[in-house]
């Protein structure tokens, strides 16, 4: 075996009083994908940032090419050729995709920029890609996978002998992953050292050398990738077996709790009706921008739309979001740090911000708020270092599970609940995915949004998916299937519909 | 050469014979406090009154709120209304002087008002008041009638050379007189600095025998503030200006405002009117006019009170 | 879990001890009241200390209102000349009543119209940014420009006066008082204790630091985000026209002078107060605090002749900038 480029040797790291790292060990191989895997707040994303060089170890020491050294900030890093591909886009949304890959870095003849050199060698990293973008596009306008794209092609840009990737795949489709694997074979078979995160096993088991499993700041394992099941990741990073992922399924009622009819967004949504019954999962499936989230969004209310939407047998207004939520039709976010949760606030006044006139009117009942939050914590599982601490500093389950006792603060009928386990480790997924099946097992109507084709297997017993706006078909029991889902996603079988009904 | 001019009404008379149509520009200052405001309102009503005389005569009117605004209407007149003369109350006189020196050697008359361009000959007319006559007409006042050793607070404007050659002109009256100045602070010429800064005053003097506010407007906050101290009898406000207020106190022989001291916004009429009279041919009205301030007391006092003035 | 929850809050509740950050503003202004007894003896008297409360009233009122805009990421430059519009407008208003009705019912009618004009000229302000959609900033910039012309236009380019016998009646509620406190005083803090209140435990200030701090998300949980921007707007207008209230009977008059710069000292006192420029976090005792501090700087260099007062604004501006940075740096070390 080849000397490690980088490598980590006993590391601490504190914030604080709390440390969430505990003399962590690992090393880096030239021509290695190693995987990096644990749960939300295991300290995956401390030790990529440590070994990128944006925050310094608290004790021990990161070793490049077996030397120990202490990077003055992130930008010594990359000069050294360890580049970090955040999970958290770090583009420029105003400028163009090119002007964003070499930012800080721009191509020049003489002291004038060379947009045309820039221009092109931006396409060419996104050929190969395929990433079919226009350089000259403003970043603000490509969808959110395409970003991600470019976040690689901007890492890809420079001679990177380290390339560190933060979960590069959680919105990617299945197409595009397979796309980035190729390039991460790539640059593997051309020496670098590639350090990968992901919450989906399935793809680490594919693309990984190696698999270090991180577990609540220790080390608990790391091993040849072939030698491990997805089994045995999972009960790594878990510390215990996993039973089944699923619950069981609830069964729902023949009543008809919500009613969408003709509902239409202009531009965006057409023709939808769907019909939700009692204590029912239904998901809706469907690509990355075929109108999912915005038919979600438009029957609550947080969209003009035409068409109608029944409520218990009560039809309910466009656009009024406050409305639906008091008639019990809430929807939970897919975008959870943009439209979820206000990061520099605590847990209480997110938790509360929805319903605050029933806490106290005129005055806000504090105590009453913290008893809310008490609870809150205690049924959701919340893990907070402290309890008057800003959520953006919650690890990305704990958000999640927060910003579901937020949306279920108004005890809902309904619940839309858009992309449940994006970015979030195995084990708060099942509590999650229990959390869902208890809500059904109440007499409550869930919809379940989702890009990941197992979870809506696992959890709806009717699927709808939508294809390009419309919706492509609906299919029922036995027939929610991977294949049925994708070909009708894809927009290949436009029959599907007469089946269905 | 140096006149002190009396009473420029009395020329609109002389209007007569068959005069081409004549346009004047006039630039000045945006009405954005009490003096200004004045200023205005007499240069409105003396366009009105000319147009009305002689239906030859076409006026352009313009008010500037800051130096570079004042050069683009100056250069918009020129271009646009083929102006035939220019009255100008220069903002500030350095930047001013280059663009109207520029308009005179062009053939158009030029009249300046009360602030000066920084080179001379340039204006066919100056008619201005007189900065240090209107500081030094204060100070004599206060060394005539305060004893020695009488204790003064002074409240200065917006910091200008129009504020310095005043202040520079009550010093120089004080001098060898005894009195002491106690604390010159600026007001800027608003009311409520000036009440704020009387309050201070107060509060950090024990005795104070007089008051130079150096404008009305300062004076009615000092006053206020005197007022709202309980202190009336102890000290005596001078301001300056001839605002009606004032005028009317010292008609009525209020002990706390016994005098004042003049810096007619009229002036602007004059100038007015001189050029005009210039332009239509009736009597050559060149050179340079410094209306000496004068002082406003209980015996004069009638005469300097215009009922009708905004100011 | 509940383990991990009763000892997190355990150790927030120990962690509570005086942060720098917080009452960053304070030290400014104690140094302030120190340097203040220090240079003058007459500094701490009755008299001083009223003349400045009493005349950070003004600006203070129309902070506290300043202070919710801000926090719902809004502003407004329209504030100083909106007061001298509404100022000018109920002078001219009670001046021409004052004939034909007795004095106090013009009065009061004159108070009545300093504050709906207040509330409507804050409501188009409001209306204007959050129905058609127009930048706070250049909105405000507009209307500013607006109203001070207006109340030059109002004036005739002088400046409006209130009747002798009106002005009389109307002295007290500047000049007058309680217990020994004037008016001004009196109002300005029992507005600053509501705007405290309101701000920290009603929906409605929770409300305006979710919209400061991210629309989207306010929108997305039920907050009616419309209604309360619009409902900041309105607040700082009726408080001008509070302010309006208390400030015609001092003077009496309005010009196009009157209100000159307000604005900048009101969102100075609300940034020096701890409140986020850019919204989400808003305090109305540190606005109040921001006030004073910007009140005695002025007084202080009344006092004393200490410096040139060519260089007035210069003090001024470390002042403000030295208790901003105050804030900022331990707020970084933490």
């Amino acid at each position: 075996m080849t000397a490690p480029i980088l490598a980590l040797r006993g590391v601490t790291r504190s914030f604080g009083p709390i440390e969430v790292l505990h003399g962590v060990d690992f090393a880096l191989h030239p021509g290695e994908v190693h995987a990096l895997i644990g749960e939300n707040g295991a300290g995956k994303s401390t030790a990529m940032k440590i070994l990128a060089g944006y925050l310094d170890p608290t004790g021990g020491e990161v070793l490049l090419d077996g030397t120990p050294i202490r990077f003055a900030g992130s930008d010594q890093a990359e000069d050294l050729g360890i580049i970090m591909i955040h999970q958290e886009f770090n583009l420029a949304e105003h400028l163009a995709v090119d002007q964003n890959v070499f930012l800080g870095r721009e191509l020049k003849r003489g002291w004038l920029l060379d947009h045309k050199a820039m221009r092109a060698r931006t396409a060419e990293l996104l050929a190969s890609l395929e990433c079919r973008v226009d350089p000259a596009e403003p970043v603000r306008r490509i969808s959110v996978p395409d970003k991600q794209m470019v976040e690689i092609a901007k890492a890809l840009s420079r001679k990177a002998r380290v390339l560190i990737m933060d979960e590069p795949t959680a919105v990617l489709t299945e197409r595009e992953t397979e796309v980035l694997f190729r390039q991460i074979e790539r640059l593997r078979a051309e020496g670098v050292a590639i350090l990968y995160t992901s919450h989906k096993l399935g793809e680490v088991s594919r693309i990984a050398d190696r698999v270090t499993v991180l577990r609540d700041g220790t080390m608990v394992r790391s091993d040849p990738a072939a030698g491990l099941t997805q089994d045995d990741m999972a009960a790594a990073m878990v510390g215990r077996e996993l039973s089944d992922l699923y619950p069981a399924k609830a069964a729902g009622g023949a009543e008809p709790v919500l009613e969408v009819e003709d509902l239409a967004v202009p531009g965006l949504v057409e023709d939808v009706s769907l019909t939700l019954r009692r204590g029912e999962v239904l998901g809706i499936g469907g690509l990355v921008g075929s109108g999912r989230t915005e038919l979600a969004e438009a029957i609550v209310g947080l969209r003009p739309r035409s068409g109608t939407v029944r409520l218990k047998g009560r039809e309910l207004a466009p656009e009024r979001v406050a409305e639906a939520m008091r008639a019990g039709l809430v929807y939970l976010t897919e975008d959870r740090k943009g439209a979820g949760l206000l990061l520099e606030k605590s847990l209480r006044e997110n938790l509360t911000l929805p319903l605050l006139e029933t806490f106290g009117w005129p005055l806000i009942d504090r105590r009453r708020e913290e008893a809310a939050l008490d609870k809150a914590i205690a049924d959701f599982a919340i893990r907070a270092p402290q309890r008057g601490m800003a959520v953006g500093n919650l690890s990305g389950g704990n958000q999640q599970k927060l910003l579901l006792a937020k949306t279920l603060l108004s005890d809902p009928d309904v619940i839309i609940i858009d992309e449940p386990t994006r970015g979030i480790d195995i084990g708060t997924k099942q509590q999650i995915y229990g959390l869902i099946a208890g809500l059904a097992a109440e007499g409550r109507s869930i919809i379940v949004i989702s890009s990941e084709m197992p979870e809506l297997i696992g959890l709806a017993s009717r699927v709808v998916v939508m294809h390009a706006g419309r919706k492509a078909g609906e299919l029922a029991g036995e027939a929610v299937t991977e294949g049925g889902i994708v070909r009708l996603a894809m927009g290949m079988e436009q029959t599907a519909r007469d089946n269905a009904a | 050469m140096k006149k002190t001019l009396i009473a420029g009404t009395a020329l609109i008379g002389l209007y007569a014979g068959p005069a081409l149509a004549e346009t004047i520009g006039i630039s000045i200052p945006a009405a954005t406090h009490g003096w200004a405001g004045a200023l205005n309102f007499h240069a409105e009503r003396t366009v009105e009154r000319l147009k009305a005389a002689n239906p030859e005569l076409d006026f352009v009117l313009t008010t500037t709120s800051d130096p570079g605004q004042q050069v683009s209407d100056l250069e918009d007149m020129v271009a646009t209304r083929n102006i035939d003369a220019l009255v100008v109350l220069p903002f500030e006189s350095e930047p001013l002087t280059a663009p109207v020196q520029r308009i005179a050697e062009s053939g158009v008359w030029v009249t300046v008002v009360d602030r000066g361009l920084s080179q001379e000959g340039i204006e066919n007319l100056y008619v201005a008041g007189d900065n240090d006559s209107f500081g030094r007409t204060a100070g004599k006042y206060f060394a005539d009638t305060l004893e020695d050793g009488a204790k003064v607070v002074v409240m200065r404007g917006i910091a200008s050379t129009v504020d310095n050659e005043r202040v520079a002109g009550f010093q120089a009256a004080l001098e060898g007189s005894g009195i002491e100045v106690l604390a010159m602070d600026h007001a800027n010429w608003n009311r409520d600095n000036a009440f704020n800064l009387m309050q201070d005053y107060l509060s950090r003097f024990p005795e104070i025998d007089a008051v130079w506010a150096a404008d009305d407007d300062q004076a009615v906050g000092a006053l206020a503030a005197i007022e709202q101290a309980g202190r009336e009898g102890e000290m005596i406000v001078v301001g300056g200006a001839g605002m009606k207020e004032m005028v009317d106190r010292i008609r009525k022989g209020d002990k706390t405002v016994p005098v004042n001291v003049t810096y007619p916004p009229s002036m602007i009429s004059t100038a007015i009117e001189m050029t005009a009279l210039g332009l239509t041919g009736a009597a050559p009205m060149s050179g340079e006019f410094i209306l000496a301030s004068e002082l406003i007391t209980p015996e004069n006092a009638e005469k300097f009170y215009f009922e009708d003035s905004p100011y | 879990m509940s383990g991990t929850a009763s000892i997190s809050k355990n150790r927030a509740r120990g962690a509570r001890r005086p942060d720098l950050r917080v009452i960053g503003p304070l030290v400014a202004l104690v140094a302030l009241v120190l340097i203040g007894m220090a240079l003058n003896p007459n500094f701490l008297s009755y008299a001083n200390i009223t003349n400045v409360l009493a005349r950070s009233a003004f600006i203070g009122i129309i902070a506290i209102g300043m202070t919710f805009v801000i926090t719902a990421g809004g502003l407004d430059l329209s504030v100083g000349s909106m007061a001298a519009f509404v100022a000018g407008l109920a002078i001219l208003v009670m001046n021409a009543l004052a004939g034909s009705m007795a004095g106090l019912p013009v009065l009061l009618l004159g108070i009545a119209l300093a504050l709906l004009s207040g509330l409507a000229a804050g409501f188009i302000n409001g209306i204007l940014i959050t129905r058609a959609g127009i930048e706070a900033f250049i909105l405000t910039l507009g209307t500013m420009g607006i109203y001070r012309s207006l109340v030059t236009w109002l004036a005739d380019g002088g400046t409006l006066s209130l009747g002798y016998e009106l002005r009389e009646l109307y002295r007290p509620v500047y000049y007058g008082g309680l217990f020994g406190v004037s008016w001004p005083i009196i109002v300005f803090a029992l507005l600053a204790v509501l705007g405290e209140v309101v701000m920290r435990h009603t929906a409605f200030g929770r409300h305006c630091a979710a919209i400061g701090s991210n629309e989207k998300v306010a929108r997305y949980s039920s907050v009616a985000v419309t209604r309360v921007k619009l409902a900041t707007y309105v607040i700082l207008g009726l408080l001008v026209g509070i302010a309006v209230v208390m400030y015609v009977p001092r003077l009496g008059s309005a010009s196009a002078t009157t209100g000159l710069l307000w604005e900048l000292e009101a969102i100075a006192a609300v940034i020096i107060g701890g409140t986020l420029l850019k919204g989400g976090f808003g305090r109305v005792w540190g606005t109040v605090v921001g006030v004073l501090i910007l009140s005695l700087i002025g007084n202080l260099l009344n006092l004393t002749d200490f410096v040139s007062p060519y260089l007035n604004g210069a003090i001024q501006g470390v002042v403000i900038i030295l208790a901003v940075v105050l804030q900022r740096d331990t707020g970084a070390a933490r």
